[in-house]
């Protein structure tokens, strides 16, 4: 009679897709539990930390860690808290991942839309940078900031970010204005437009996902600096992340583990908004260059 | 307007010579139209005289300057391209009057002639939206009013209507056409499309191989083709290419094809042949002069009629095309649809050859110039 096709569903496929999602909330918990340790670990008072479990919940909720991990542990002979680190690592990081940003973005534009001779060639070497490891610079990068006197400053830590950065920048903004048709330029040099007219009147408005993946990329990646940090800083110009191991590695009597988690947190706060608010961005963004559309 | 020299212009890229030196002068306010296959040089010479390629030799003249090496905002020239090349951040009316800001026209002027140019192409509705908004048709005037709102000495059209589907691709035609009748002014515009050189060329460049094959108006170049190439690529259905042994009769000299039965035409420039005596060359004969017999052209000069085998009909209302082989070659006749041709049967044509051509059957070119 009926000769609609019904999808069969048998047993063995409900198994397998109940496997499925108990394997997947099975992996999610086991990424978010270090998460919710440190959280719950920092709501508790030392004592509590002492008799109870790792996952057991607070019996109050007590934010006296926080305020102390923020404005008064100690991170070796200063007992500041994060604060100061904290506003150090935002005066590295946003000129830092701007200037990088901005200069991906012209050398992305002129490899892709003002090829010149051996535009290839140096795109190719740019691309080497990525690949260089942050060890490998550390002697030559302290001898050049030396050498410009700019050792132990936040200008100095910018420069070096920005250096390293401009490789990753770069790759990003070119594959993404290898999908902008030539044509687009081609007219508006017609119309009568120069260099810099064309980049900042009609190349520009059209990279905003690229420029939100490029931000997120290098916020990401010079927030969480640990060793440029520790290597070109100066005393009072030190980011969150070497702060932050100060601060653990500092203790008079027992360790407060309650005051590191909540500092750990302070610490990777910033790039925790910055992935939520923009991350549907991000994923839209890295592809954007990959597939032409 | 202006008129355009293109005076021995070569372009090479490394080994590979793109443009073999390429000669072209047509006067103010002619239309040309750069004709070929894909990979024929066109939009090469078309980018070179907009000035975003550099040639590798030769000169490239707007008038009486030589804009060989001057910068494309310096050329006063606007070109519309095949992808339309739409600033997709602007709106239409930032789109027609990019240009003029940039060659700083106060914001009035700006207007007025935005307000211009979108009446002539009727797009006024439009001039809020984004070009993303628009349909395909739509972002081709956008695109034709951006280079119009600029009145250049000179416009370049590369391939503006072969991303329009058949209907919007004949309307635009005639809209360009009109265009062109109206403002007068010099176009060189980049086509594959014969039907679209024909119908709106003052003078036709035929490219192949980085050479110009042929150039004059569209009547001198479907009449008398200087080769085989020109002569197969202008023309739908194309030329026929019909094998033709060249015989002597009478004292002068006449042609003999392989129809149903061996069948002799005479040729309107028989001494051209005399060299060819006893060979095989190719005649050229259009499909419209190959018809169903027509009493009024009954015993004229160049008039013959034999019977052919019908291997396939194909109506197209107005006429049906009617295909037979001769020895190897497949031949269109031109017939009314009333004309009984059936497949599979044998009939009569009359074979008209005065405008016959007739080419060489190894290097494909002409022997009857």
């Amino acid at each position: 009679m009926s000769n609609v096709a019904k999808r069969q569903t048998s047993t063995l496929d409900k198994v397998l897709r109940i496997a499925l999602y108990v394997c997947l909330f099975g992996m999610a918990a086991v990424y978010l539990a270090p998460f919710l340790v440190m959280l719950l670990t920092s709501l508790k008072d030392v004592e509590e930390i002492r008799s109870g479990t790792l996952l057991s919940l607070p019996s109050s909720l007590n934010f006296d860690a926080w305020s102390k991990a923020w404005s008064g542990a100690c991170t070796g002979s200063q007992c500041e808290g994060m604060a100061p680190y904290f506003f150090n690592s935002f005066q590295i990081v946003i000129p830092a991942v701007a200037i990088s940003t901005l200069l991906g973005a012209l050398n992305g534009y002129v490899i892709s839309h003002w090829k010149f001779k051996g535009s290839d060639v140096f795109f190719a070497a740019l691309l080497v940078g990525c690949f260089i490891p942050f060890q490998v610079i550390l002697l030559p990068m302290a001898r050049t900031l030396g050498w410009l006197g700019i050792a132990n400053t936040t200008t100095g830590l910018v420069m070096v970010h920005v250096v390293y950065g401009v490789a990753f920048t770069t790759l990003f903004f070119r594959n993404f204005y290898q999908s902008i048709p030539v044509e687009l330029v081609k007219a508006a040099r017609l119309d009568g437009a120069g260099f810099f007219t064309i980049f900042y009147r009609i190349i520009l408005p059209v990279s905003t996902p690229i420029i939100v993946v490029t931000v997120i990329w290098q916020f990401t990646q010079i927030w969480n600096d640990f060793l440029f940090g520790v290597a070109f800083s100066g005393f009072d110009t030190q980011p969150v992340t070497v702060a932050l191991n100060n601060l653990v590695n500092t203790s008079f009597g027992g360790k407060e583990y309650n005051v590191d988690m909540a500092a750990a947190i302070i610490a990777a706060l910033p790039t925790l908004v910055v992935y939520i608010l923009a991350g549907k961005y991000f994923v839209r963004g890295l592809t954007a260059g990959a597939v032409k559309g | 307007m202006a008129s355009l020299t293109i005076d021995n212009v070569k372009k090479r890229y490394g080994q590979t010579e793109i443009l073999k030196g390429i000669n072209i002068s047509i006067e103010a306010g002619e239309f040309l139209i750069l004709v070929g296959p894909s990979g024929c040089g066109k939009s090469t010479l078309m980018n070179s005289i907009a000035g975003l390629e550099d040639v590798s030799e030769g000169r490239i003249l707007i008038g009486d300057n030589d804009v060989t090496y001057a910068s494309p905002k310096d050329r006063d020239i606007a070109m519309v391209f095949q992808s339309y090349a739409l600033y997709p951040n602007m709106t239409v009316a930032e789109n027609i009057s990019f240009g003029l800001e940039m060659r700083k026209v106060p914001k009035e002027e700006r207007e007025a002639e935005v307000e211009r140019v979108a009446e002539m192409l009727q797009i006024g509705h439009l001039l809020k939206r984004k070009p993303a908004q628009l349909s395909g048709g739509q972002r081709q005037r956008v695109a034709m009013g951006r280079a119009l709102a600029r009145r250049p000495k000179m416009y370049l059209f590369d391939e503006p209507l072969s991303n329009l589907d058949a209907k919007l691709r004949v309307e635009m035609r005639t809209e360009i056409k009109k265009l062109h009748q109206k403002l007068g002014t010099t176009i060189v515009y980049v086509t594959h499309d014969q039907i679209e050189a024909m119908t709106l060329a003052d003078r036709i460049a035929v490219m192949k191989d980085g050479e110009v094959q042929q150039l004059g108006t569209p009547q001198e170049i479907y009449d008398n083709p200087t080769n085989l190439f020109v002569a197969g690529f202008m023309g739908s259905p194309a030329m026929n290419f019909i094998p033709a042994k060249v015989v002597e009769q009478n004292g002068s000299y006449a042609l003999e094809l392989q129809a149903a039965t061996p069948t002799v035409v005479p040729f309107p420039k028989p001494d051209s042949l005399k060299a060819h005596v006893g060979k095989e060359i190719l005649l050229g004969l259009r499909p419209e002069m190959i018809t169903e017999p027509q009493p009024h052209k009954e015993g004229k000069e160049f008039v013959v009629t034999a019977d052919i085998d019908v291997e396939v009909t194909e109506p197209m209302g107005a006429d049906t095309m009617v295909l037979t082989r001769i020895q190897s070659a497949e031949v269109n006749c031109r017939c009314n649809p009333a004309y009984p041709a059936r497949a599979g049967e044998a009939i009569a044509m009359m074979f008209d050859t005065s405008k016959a051509v007739a080419f060489d059957k190894d290097n494909g070119q002409r022997i009857d110039n």
